[in-house]
């Protein structure tokens, strides 16, 4: 086990390190990134940018520096600049990256001229490094700061802000889902074709077939529009918390940022990720349950007379989890940013609505931290799911 | 408290225990009544989708602006014409609208579930039948690929396919069937490809993993240990054993990727990075209908309903054939 | 270029060599073979590749030379010099622009509105019917009403016919009339392409092939419109107080591969008359001489169409009726008149909401629109919202107490001589040390180069003076220190100001009082709009957490610090007590504000992920106002005046809004 354990997280060392290189890589492949509103402004008069400006923003966004270096200076904080041993500086040439970029002209036979990038006019150098700001690389634990979204302030403030709302949502949205969808999923499956087992099947498979951002908006439009003005109790539409003291119906006047109102406007996110998530989880337990009541054991129990509700408890059970128990490793990245659709119909401030701000505005170093947070979490929910599967299952050798 | 389903099973007579088995198969099939129901609700909608041409009443981009936001079963006052599931902010007809958009959601929907399942099953049996470093190559692969941010993959995918349009060589024997089926040019089908291939790059993870567990359960197996004595081959043991045995439950997970494609596919549209107008799609109409939700709370409704109902009987249909082809169903 | 390679590699073996890479601009080793696949895509034998290395900014006279001895005539040659086979002919574009019904192309997104008020969106020239320089009917300019039957016939006598049965047109060598139309993803432009694409093909016979693309790429800095990659593209301008357009018209800011692709003039359209009005309207105090070469300039713009504008943005601003005193404004931020507000049901708080949060306090590196807004209620460092107002296309003192004009006495333009040596202000707009050769506007305002003999130039100097008593949040009064520091600070480029050029064009700051400064300009010198390019003021008293003195502070960490980027010392009637990230900004009263206390003791800025949610919590009251910028005008404005005219307590306010959507034609072709 123990060795097995080392293996794996030597591997898990490489693919963090392989994901982490072409998430980083594949984010500076899309196109738009920070330079764009410049393209947005009459760039005329006193707004005028010379190439110089250009050169300096980019330097500001460490855009003019090759791939490599502005990776490894983002994932383990290096290179700094020259290294100096004693009084001696090496590597104080070598270039690094390119401020303003060359071109070439071509010229062909029959007249033909093209322009092509090429070299470097303004290149920049290691001693160029010097004095930049760097984080200390994101492996130990420094995320930098962000570029755009909350400009040259530590990223680590933004997720501070928000991990807790994601946390809560997700994590009490999967917990009730498991607690409603599996035993809906034991008995639907002990039901078998009852009617029982169709309306809860078509329950969960309602919830699974429609986008959540149509319920969310359904539930607004319902429970917080419809319902106030007609006078009824009614729910908060979005936020995490009232900017205000408010009255509803039957309940009464409300205090901003009381535990009632951080209740009230969390019931609606979550109860609409529950129902889309009791689905996956009833479906699975139903599945898994039908298998094992139809096991030789099963059946053996029930021959020798044991009582019904015993088979189902004690012998078909149990097993029936077995493979639940792995799928539970699956939910260990959702935490993070699963519910980026939902944070956004209800305004809720998680870590999921600032993934997609961060894409959406080119805030690179934002993005990557957080790609960064759910592959880690993602390999970390397959090594504990490979490692449950040997427990469970002593069929199964870790080779 | 006998479980009279599952008890009903058994109490079948044996007789005809020689029938073919997919004739089994079928009549287990039919006892499932609401997978029976689903399979005439899809059969109407692939049928209404592939007929869309013939029993469109409008063509499908055709604008009036003097007759948008008609609700449901509504006569255009001036013309007289008749929009049954009503009309959208341009006045285009969306009955039209929905079976010439199901055409594309669907085809989307299989391809994207085909491609990854088939992908994923078969890398899936290799990790997990062989084991050893194929298994580690190809996990740690799989985990690779899990870890591709979705958003900005279709980010790239868009612009290379804007800036290259030309250089994308999709091959005319794909394309041109394709963009028949679609009912669309094949300039736009070829951004469909590109979306499909990149769903399926990203959904193939799903499958291969579960296979891989079927497989290493499977593998473990004491009959499969006696057919390796017995000197079987490998390609034998996974047709016969391997693959049967995992059938039911990777039945149902192609369902549940169907029905997770057509959903991703919307979700894409929301958040404004799938197939884009004109090409009509359920997901990219009832994205746009949304922002309407206040006005007129039915526009969503009308490309909604068709998701929900095409992604409902899928599910039945999955549900249906996984209890008819389970071989330890006793009948 | 590096970079680009390693791009383009990464994306081949992403797609898993599904699609093959770009090849054309993919040499970067500049290998013979890759360039001969894609280039001289004719050429039977081995093409001989000169290189040679261009210095972008200066070309010298050698390669000129080379140049010109070329056989061929090069220049033809480049991309995006050859002419668009299609959109080239005048007659093409003239058709479009009879073709499109611009009026029910508004209708489509705004189909509240009545006709009239549509009508008034509709825009002639690039500027809306209302602004001082804009030209109608009268003065010369082409106007093109909707006319389908013109438009058939131009097309006709261009060659291009409709056969009887088709519906798109076709040339004599049976090529369609087809264009690729591009634009960006955004709802409401696919809501108008539509419909101008139906108007195109149903009225004319002009098919167009719409393609809706993400707008980092329609906007990027390398793709899309700045690589002039469309034939019809469709964006908005932003349109300020001051007309501009000089970057969008001069015939040489036309992007180009051989000037690095700098220039907006999208287009590629060079009319020399045209581009001497537009430099010329940009380069005068005088007003009535910018309206006259502006207008010049819009009858060649009309007459020539390369870019058929659309209409003029319809925005909607809306609050609770509760609300007094909210008064929208096109071109100025809503909270420029905050502290006046007052809530009718005596209620002591107001929140605003936006659908974007700001991304730092510290203004001068910013230019959202949100910013402003939060930033007004803090005085915005003594800047626009505090100093002055921009409403209504014009613009107002606010804590200055007049704006300084040549008219007022506090601006003055004077003839000085410059000789060899002083730094002058010359015609291509930099600072530049007078020397031989050296082109500059002279004050009769003509182009002379300097030719050693000294030279008469104007040279302008404006004096701001604020009111007396205003100070600070923590009561210290603004002081010359504060603005001082401001143009330290602005100047500095390690703090990360975008453009230097307005501090360039500065020769000296005179601190005349703490409440009053003159700024001269160098000679040459001629910005419109002097008389709102005052100082920033900063706290230059402030003392840190961390114990050091605000002036102290090294350029270079300012857009980090706290007290500068996320709480800094407000001048204006609030103070901002709270930002929790990514919910609200929280802001009381500014005890010390110089104007007095404003009457609604709080106000609290509600973040907002998309406008859906925005609407939804002002029809349940949970948000008091939304601003333009965050209703805009798409689909969710039309619940907003639904609701009102159903008698819900709202107010609504529709805008034009100063944003014109335009199609730009693509001259040329790759």
């Amino acid at each position: 086990m123990t060795t097995f354990l080392v293996r794996r997280l030597f591997q898990m060392l490489v693919v963090i390190t392989l994901s982490a290189m072409a998430s980083y890589g594949l984010l500076y492949l899309a196109p738009g990134g920070p330079l764009l509103f410049l393209q947005q402004l009459q760039r005329s008069g006193p707004q005028a940018v010379t190439e110089e400006d250009i050169a300096r923003i980019k330097a500001r966004f460490e855009l003019d520096l090759y791939l490599p270096y502005r990776f490894t200076r983002w994932f383990v904080g290096l290179p700094r600049g020259p290294i100096t041993v004693g009084d001696q500086a090496f590597f104080s040439d070598l270039q690094v990256g390119c401020a303003i970029p060359g071109q070439v002209r071509l010229r062909y036979p029959d007249g033909r001229i093209e322009f092509i990038e090429e070299g470097c006019e303004v290149p920049v150098t290691m001693a160029d490094l010097e004095g930049r700001d760097v984080s200390r690389g994101v492996m130990l634990g420094d995320f930098g700061d962000s570029q755009v979204i909350l400009r040259d302030r530590p990223i680590s403030i933004l997720i501070e802000s928000r991990l807790w709302y994601t946390l809560a949502l997700m994590g009490v949205s999967t917990l009730l889902a498991i607690l409603i969808g599996v035993p809906i999923g034991i008995y639907s499956a002990v039901r078998q074709y009852s009617r029982f087992d169709y309306a809860m099947t078509t329950m969960a498979f309602v919830g699974s077939s429609l986008p959540t951002f149509f319920f969310g908006i359904i539930a607004i439009l319902l429970f917080a529009i419809i319902a106030k003005e007609a006078g009824l109790p009614y729910l908060p539409p979005g936020n995490a918390t009232a900017n205000r003291d408010y009255v509803i119906p039957l309940i009464g006047t409300v205090e901003a940022r009381s535990t009632l109102d951080y209740v009230l406007h969390f019931i609606m996110p979550c109860a609409v990720l529950t129902f889309v998530n009791i689905a996956q989880w009833s479906r699975f337990v139903r599945t898994s349950m039908l298998e094992v009541l139809r096991q030789d054991y099963v059946r053996t129990a029930r021959a020798k007379g044991v009582r019904e509700r015993l088979v189902i408890t004690k012998h078909a059970m149990r097993n029936a989890l077995i493979p639940f128990v792995t799928l539970l490793a699956g939910v260990l990245p959702t935490l993070i940013g699963g519910a980026a659709i939902t944070e956004a119909v209800f305004n809720w401030p998680g870590l999921g609505r600032l993934l997609i701000d961060a894409l959406e505005r080119s805030d690179y170093t934002v993005a990557m931290s957080l790609t960064f947070l759910s592959i880690l979490m993602l390999l970390i929910g397959y090594l504990i799911s490979d490692i449950l599967y040997t427990v469970v299952d002593p069929r199964i050798r870790l080779s | 408290m006998a479980t009279t389903s599952a008890t009903t099973a058994t109490e079948q007579p044996r007789k005809r225990r020689s029938e073919g088995q997919w004739a089994i198969v079928f009549r287990r099939f039919r006892r499932h009544r609401m997978a029976m129901v689903s399979l005439g609700i899809i059969t109407v909608i692939l049928l209404a989708s592939f007929l869309a041409p013939l029993i469109a009443p409008f063509e499908p981009d055709e604008i009036g602006l003097g007759r948008n936001y008609l609700p449901p079963m509504s006569v255009n006052a001036e013309t007289g014409q008749f929009h049954i599931l009503g009309t959208d902010h341009l006045g285009r007809d969306y009955f039209t609208r929905v079976i010439y958009a199901g055409r594309v959601s669907l085809t989307v929907a299989l391809l994207v579930a085909t491609i990854s399942s088939v992908i994923g099953i078969l890398l899936g049996v290799l990790a997990g039948y062989f084991g050893g470093w194929v298994d580690i190559v190809i996990s740690r692969f799989l985990e690779f690929i899990a870890t591709f941010p979705a958003l900005v993959i279709l980010l790239i995918i868009a612009a290379i396919f804007l800036e290259n349009e030309q250089f994308i060589n999709i091959p005319d024997f794909i394309l041109a069937p394709l963009s028949a089926v679609l009912a669309v040019s094949e300039r736009e089908t070829k951004q469909v490809v590109l979306i499909i291939l990149t769903l399926a790059l990203l959904n193939w993870i799903i499958p291969a993993r579960f296979m891989r567990g079927m497989a290493l359960t499977v593998r473990e197996q004491l009959y499969i240990e006696s057919s390796r004595a017995l000197g079987a081959s490998h390609w034998f043991i996974i047709r016969k054993h391997t693959f049967p045995n995992s059938l039911p439950p990777l039945i149902v997970e192609y369902t549940l990727a169907v029905n997770t494609a057509l959903v991703f596919e919307s979700a894409l549209s929301f958040l404004g990075f799938g197939i884009q107008d004109p090409t009509p799609t359920w997901g990219n109409m009832l994205a746009f209908a949304n922002s309407y939700m206040f006005n007129h709370p039915w526009m969503p409704l009308v490309p909604g309903l068709p998701i929900l109902l095409a992604s409902l009987a899928i599910n039945y249909i999955g549900d249906g054939l996984r209890d008819a082809l389970d071989t330890r169903l006793q009948l | 270029m590096m970079r680009t390679m390693f791009k383009r590699t990464f994306a081949g073996a992403m797609l898993m060599g599904l699609l093959i890479p770009l090849l054309a601009a993919c040499g970067g080793q500049a290998e013979p073979q890759v360039i001969r696949e894609t280039v001289v895509v004719r050429e039977t034998v081995e093409p001989q590749i000169i290189e040679q290395t261009v210095i972008v900014e200066a070309p010298t006279a050698e390669e000129g030379a080379t140049e010109e001895g070329a056989e061929e005539p090069a220049a033809s040659t480049e991309s995006y010099t050859t002419p668009h086979p299609i959109l080239d002919d005048l007659r093409v574009r003239q058709a479009i622009a009879y073709c499109a019904d611009r009026s029910e192309v508004a209708k489509s997104v705004y189909s509240f509105l009545d006709d009239e008020q549509r009508e008034e969106l509709l825009m002639d020239t690039f500027l809306p019917k209302t602004h001082w320089a804009a030209a109608g009917e009268d003065d010369g300019i082409t106007v093109y009403p909707f006319d389908p039957e013109q438009g058939q016939a131009l097309l006709d006598e261009a060659g291009w016919t409709l056969d009887e049965g088709d519906t798109v047109r076709m040339n004599e060598a049976g090529e369609p009339l087809t264009l690729k139309f591009t634009t960006t993803n955004a709802q409401f432009r696919q809501t108008w392409a539509a419909v101008f694409e139906q108007q195109l093909l149903d009225n004319c016979g002009i098919q167009i092939i719409r393609t809706h693309a993400p707008g980092s790429w329609w906007f990027g800095g390398t793709t899309g419109l700045q690589r002039r990659d469309f034939e019809l593209g469709a964006f908005a301008w932003v349109g300020e107080t001051d007309p501009k357009g000089q970057t969008l018209y001069a015939c040489n800011q036309i992007p180009l591969p051989s000037n690095s692709w700098e220039g907006q003039n999208y287009m590629g359209w060079c009319n020399e008359t045209a581009s001497q009005a537009i430099i010329a309207a940009n380069n005068t105090l005088d007003r009535d001489e910018r309206i006259a070469q502006y207008q010049i300039f819009q009858q060649e713009f009309t007459k020539d169409m390369p870019s058929l504008p659309m209409f003029n943005r319809l925005e909607v601003a809306a609050a609770s009726g509760n609300v007094e005193n909210y008064n929208p404004d096109p071109t100025e931020y809503y909270t420029k008149n905050i502290y006046e507000w007052t809530l009718t049901d005596g209620g002591d708080t107001v929140v605003l909401g936006m659908t974007q949060e700001p991304a730092s306090m510290f203004t001068q590196n910013e230019s959202a629109a949100v910013q402003r807004i939060a930033a007004y209620l803090i005085g915005n460092f003594g800047h626009q919202g505090f100093a002055f107002t921009a409403a209504d296309y014009d613009y107002q003192a606010l804590a200055l107490t007049e704006l300084p004009s040549i008219e007022n006495g506090g601006a003055a333009l004077e003839a000085v001589e410059v000789n060899a040596g002083d730094m002058v202000w010359s015609v291509d707009g930099d600072a530049v040390e007078l020397a031989d050769g050296v082109e500059v506007i002279n004050a009769d305002g003509e182009t002379v180069a300097f030719e050693g003999d000294a030279i008469t130039m104007n040279q302008l100097s404006v004096t701001f003076e604020y009111q007396e008593g205003i100070t600070w949040e923590d009561g210290e009064p603004l002081k010359a220190a504060d603005f001082e520091l401001g143009n330290a600070i602005e100047c500095d480029p390690e703090a990360g100001t975008i453009s230097l050029q307005i501090c360039n064009s500065r020769q000296e700051i005179e601190y005349v009082s703490d409440n009053s400064y003159t700024i001269t300009y160098l000679p040459g010198v001629q910005w419109p709009e002097y008389s709102v390019y005052s100082l920033y003021a900063y706290p230059s008293h402030q003392e840190l957490s961390d114990g050091r003195t605000l002036a102290d502070v090294p350029a270079d960490e300012w857009s980090s610090l706290p007290e500068i980027a996320e709480a800094p010392l407000s001048l204006g009637p609030y103070r901002l007590v709270e930002w929790e990230k990514g919910q609200r900004m929280v802001f009381e009263a500014n005890p010390n504000y110089y104007g007095g206390e404003p009457a609604i003791q709080n106000v609290i800025i509600q973040f907002f992920e998309d406008t859906n949610q925005a609407v939804a919590q002002l029809l349940t009251g949970d948000v008091d106002v939304l601003g333009r910028e965050t209703l805009g005008a798409g689909p969710e404005v039309e619940a907003v005046l639904q609701e009102a005219e159903e008698g819900t307590d709202l107010q609504v306010f529709t805008l034009a809004s100063p944003t014109w959507e335009h199609v730009d034609i693509n001259l040329f072709t790759k």
